[in-house]
C-alpha cells in the first residue's frame, strides 16, 4: 500500500479501487443522495439504496439522480434499516455501508450487535481524519462517536483500532498522543492517569507498531520544552501525531469537529472487522460526505487484500 | 460593541492608568509591562527583592515610565504582600508575575487576603477574534474547573455573561456545548446544557439566550443546525461556548491557537478583581490585549465577579 497522506489521495485511489457495492442506508435527504449521485459518476461505489423507497426515489428526482437501475431495498424504521445494512457487511453481502440521514447511534448499536456474533473482539470506535494544509500526514482524532467516557481498557481497544487503520494506509509505525486537560492545577485528571497507563503498554509493544510520545496536550506537542509560543508561527508536521486519543465524547466529537471553524477537512468511519462503515454527520455537505465515501472505499480495498 | 483586540485595547486606553500588581516579577515581564505603561493601560507595582526589581527595571524602559516597588524578598510573602496591596486600594488588577500557577489560585482562595466572594466560583474565560469571524468570541470554562456540576457551571456561564457584556454584547447567544445535539439521560453534558437552557428561558440569566444541549457544528453552522433540525437565533451566532468540562475547554482553547493560528487572551473571572495567569499557549503579543481586558473589568469598579 502506497503511504496516504492527504484526503485528496483517497479520492484518487478511489478510483482505482471502485466501483465497490456500498449499501446506502436510508439516503433521504438531499445532500445524501447527491453524495451518493457524485461517488457513482466518479466510479467509487455502484449504490444499494435501503430504506423507505419513495422518500428515496423523490430525493434522487430533486437531485436529478436516476436510480431505476440500482438495487433497492425497502426497508422502515432507524433500527430496522440499520440492522440490514450492517448485517449485509458483515455477511459477506458487500464490502462497505454508509448511513444517510438517521443518526449514528443507530448504526453503533448494529455493529456492535454484529461484532458481538462474530466473536470478533473488536471494540467499535470512530476515527475522524483531519486533512490540516501544509501537514505532511493525515491526523486523525479518535474515539469521536461511539465510547461516552472510556476508562483506560477501552483507550487501549480504540488505540488499536487506529493503529489499524493507519497501517491499512502505509504508516507502518504511526505516532500516538493520549490527550488530556490535565494542567499545573486540579490534581490529576482521569484522562493523565490513563496516558501514564496507555504510554507503558504501548511502550511494552502491545498495541503493535507505533509509538505513543510524551505529550498530552497541544502545548506539549508543539512547544515541547518551550515555555512559550512566542515566535513559533508554522505548524511543523513532523511532531503532530498521527493518531490523537481524545479523552471522553464530549471533547472527541467537539475538537473534530472543530472543521466547521478552521481550515482543515474532516473524514470520519468506522473500521469494523468486516469492513469500513461510512458514518458522515447528519450535518454534513455533498463535497464532503463524497470524500468519506472515497476513502472507505479505499480502506475496503486494503481490508479485502488482507483477507486475501 | 467591540469586536477585535484592537477595540479592546483602544477601549482600555481611555480609561486612565490602572495600578497591576505583579509579585516577583519575571525579567520576561519587563517588556510587557513597559508596553502597557506606555499604552497609558496600567501603572506597575512590583513586589518583591527590591534590588533585582530595580535592575531589571533600569535595562528596560519602564524605567521612564511611573512604577512603584514594595520590598519583600520571599516567594510567599511577596504573594500575600501583593494581594493585601489590592485589597487596601479600590480596583486595580493582579498579574502572576512569577509566582507558580498553584500557588496565586491557593492564595486566592485564602479568607483573608483572598479575592473570591463567599459563595463564588473562580473560572477562566479565553477571548478569541476568529481570523474569518466578525466578532470576539468567549470560551469557558477553559482552565480552572475540572468537572463542574450544573450550580458551577451556571456560576461560570454568569462570570461569562458578565465579561461579555463588558465587552459591549448586549444580549449574549450561549451554546452549552456537548456531544450531540439530542437530550441523553447517558451523557450527562447534555442533561445539564439543557438545564442552562431552560433556566435561560426563564430568564434566570437575564438578557442571554443559552440554548443547549448543542454540538459544535451546529453551535458553528446555522445552515449545519437546519439539517438535524435544530432552528435557534444561537446557531451560527454564538458569543460563548460553554463546555462541559476541563479536557474539552483546556483542549478547544489550544486547538482553536495553534490549529486555527488564533489569537487569545484570557482572564480569570469570579474573583473581586481581575486576575491575569500567565499561559504557556498566549504569545507575548497577545499578552497586552490580556492586560487591556483585565483593565476593561478593572473599569466596571471591581464588581464583576
Amino acid at each position: 500500500m502506497t503511504m496516504i497522506r492527504t484526503l485528496k489521495e483517497f479520492s484518487m485511489s478511489a478510483r482505482e479501487k471502485g466501483p465497490k457495492k456500498f449499501a446506502v442506508l436510508a439516503p433521504e435527504d438531499e445532500e445524501f443522495m447527491r453524495a451518493v449521485k457524485i461517488s457513482r459518476d466518479m466510479g467509487y461505489i455502484e449504490p444499494v439504496l435501503v430504506g423507505n423507497i419513495r422518500k428515496m426515489e423523490e430525493v434522487a428526482e430533486k437531485v436529478a439522480f436516476n436510480i431505476d437501475t440500482f438495487q433497492k431495498i425497502p426497508q422502515t424504521g432507524e433500527q430496522a434499516i440499520s440492522n440490514l445494512g450492517i448485517n449485509m457487511l458483515f455477511s459477506g453481502e458487500l464490502p462497505i455501508v454508509g448511513k444517510g440521514q438517521i443518526p449514528t447511534s443507530y448504526i453503533y448499536r448494529s455493529i456492535i450487535r454484529e461484532e458481538a456474533k462474530a466473536v470478533s473482539g473488536m471494540t467499535v470506535s470512530v476515527v475522524s481524519f483531519w486533512d490540516i494544509p501544509g501537514m505532511d500526514h493525515l491526523v486523525a482524532f479518535t474515539d469521536t462517536g461511539v465510547n461516552i467516557k472510556p476508562g483506560v481498557k477501552a483507550k487501549a481497544e480504540v488505540i488499536k483500532n487506529a493503529v489499524f487503520v493507519y497501517h491499512l494506509i502505509g504508516h507502518p509505525r504511526p505516532k500516538i498522543a493520549v490527550l488530556s486537560g490535565q494542567r499545573e492545577i486540579g490534581g490529576t485528571l482521569d484522562s493523565y492517569k490513563d496516558y501514564d497507563i496507555l504510554k507503558k503498554s504501548a511502550d511494552a509493544g502491545e498495541f503493535g507498531e507505533c509509538e505513543l510520545v510524551s505529550a498530552t496536550s497541544f502545548t506539549d506537542i508543539f512547544l515541547g520544552d518551550k515555555n512559550h509560543r512566542d515566535g513559533i508561527t508554522d505548524l511543523k508536521g513532523d511532531g503532530l501525531p498521527h493518531i490523537l486519543v481524545v479523552p471522553c465524547l464530549d471533547t472527541g466529537n467537539i475538537l473534530c469537529k472543530l472543521d466547521f471553524f478552521l481550515d482543515v477537512t474532516r473524514s470520519s468511519l468506522v473500521a469494523t472487522s468486516r469492513g469500513p462503515v461510512c458514518i458522515p454527520s447528519r450535518s454534513d455537505f455533498s463535497d464532503n460526505i463524497v470524500q468519506q465515501i472515497a476513502m472507505c472505499v479505499v480502506l475496503a480495498d486494503e481490508m479485502e487484500k488482507g483477507e486475501q | 460593541m467591540l469586536r477585535s483586540f484592537r477595540d479592546i485595547l483602544d477601549r482600555a486606553s481611555l480609561g486612565g492608568a490602572r495600578r497591576l500588581v505583579v509579585p516577583n516579577p519575571k525579567e520576561e515581564d519587563m517588556p510587557l509591562l513597559s508596553e502597557a505603561a506606555a499604552a497609558g493601560l496600567i501603572f506597575p507595582c512590583l513586589v518583591g527583592d527590591g534590588e533585582a526589581i530595580k535592575s531589571m527595571i533600569d535595562e528596560s524602559p519602564l524605567s521612564e515610565k511611573e512604577y512603584e516597588v514594595i520590598e519583600e524578598n520571599d516567594r510567599q510573602p511577596a504573594l500575600n504582600r501583593a494581594l493585601e496591596v489590592l485589597n487596601a486600594h479600590d480596583g486595580g488588577i493582579f498579574m502572576q508575575g512569577g509566582i507558580p500557577i498553584q500557588n496565586v489560585l491557593h492564595a486566592l482562595h485564602d479568607k483573608t487576603r483572598g479575592m473570591i466572594p463567599k459563595g463564588g466560583i473562580m473560572s477562566f474565560v479565553s477571548v478569541f477574534p476568529p481570523l474569518k469571524g466578525e466578532k470576539l468570541i468567549l470560551v469557558t470554562d477553559t482552565y480552572i474547573n475540572n468537572h463542574p456540576s450544573v450550580a458551577e457551571k451556571q456560576q461560570i456561564l454568569t462570570n461569562a455573561l458578565k465579561l461579555a457584556r463588558v465587552l459591549g454584547i448586549k444580549v449574549p447567544k450561549v451554546a452549552a456545548l456537548a456531544a450531540i445535539e439530542q437530550v441523553n439521560p447517558s451523557i450527562p453534558s447534555t442533561l445539564s446544557a439543557a438545564i442552562l437552557s431552560k433556566m435561560s428561558e426563564r430568564r434566570q440569566f437575564g438578557d442571554a439566550v443559552v440554548e443547549g444541549p448543542l454540538d459544535i457544528d451546529c453551535a458553528l453552522s446555522r445552515a449545519a443546525a437546519e439539517r438535524k433540525g435544530v432552528n435557534s437565533i444561537v446557531t451560527g451566532e454564538v458569543d460563548i461556548y460553554l463546555v462541559p468540562e476541563i479536557d474539552t475547554g483546556f483542549l478547544m482553547a489550544e486547538a482553536l491557537v495553534f490549529f486555527g493560528k488564533m489569537k487569545t487572551a484570557g482572564v480569570v473571572m469570579g474573583t473581586s478583581k481581575p486576575v491575569i495567569l500567565d499561559l504557556a499557549f498566549v504569545s507575548r503579543e497577545d499578552r497586552l490585549a490580556r492586560i487591556a481586558l483585565a483593565c476593561l473589568l478593572d473599569g466596571e469598579g471591581g464588581s464583576y465577579g
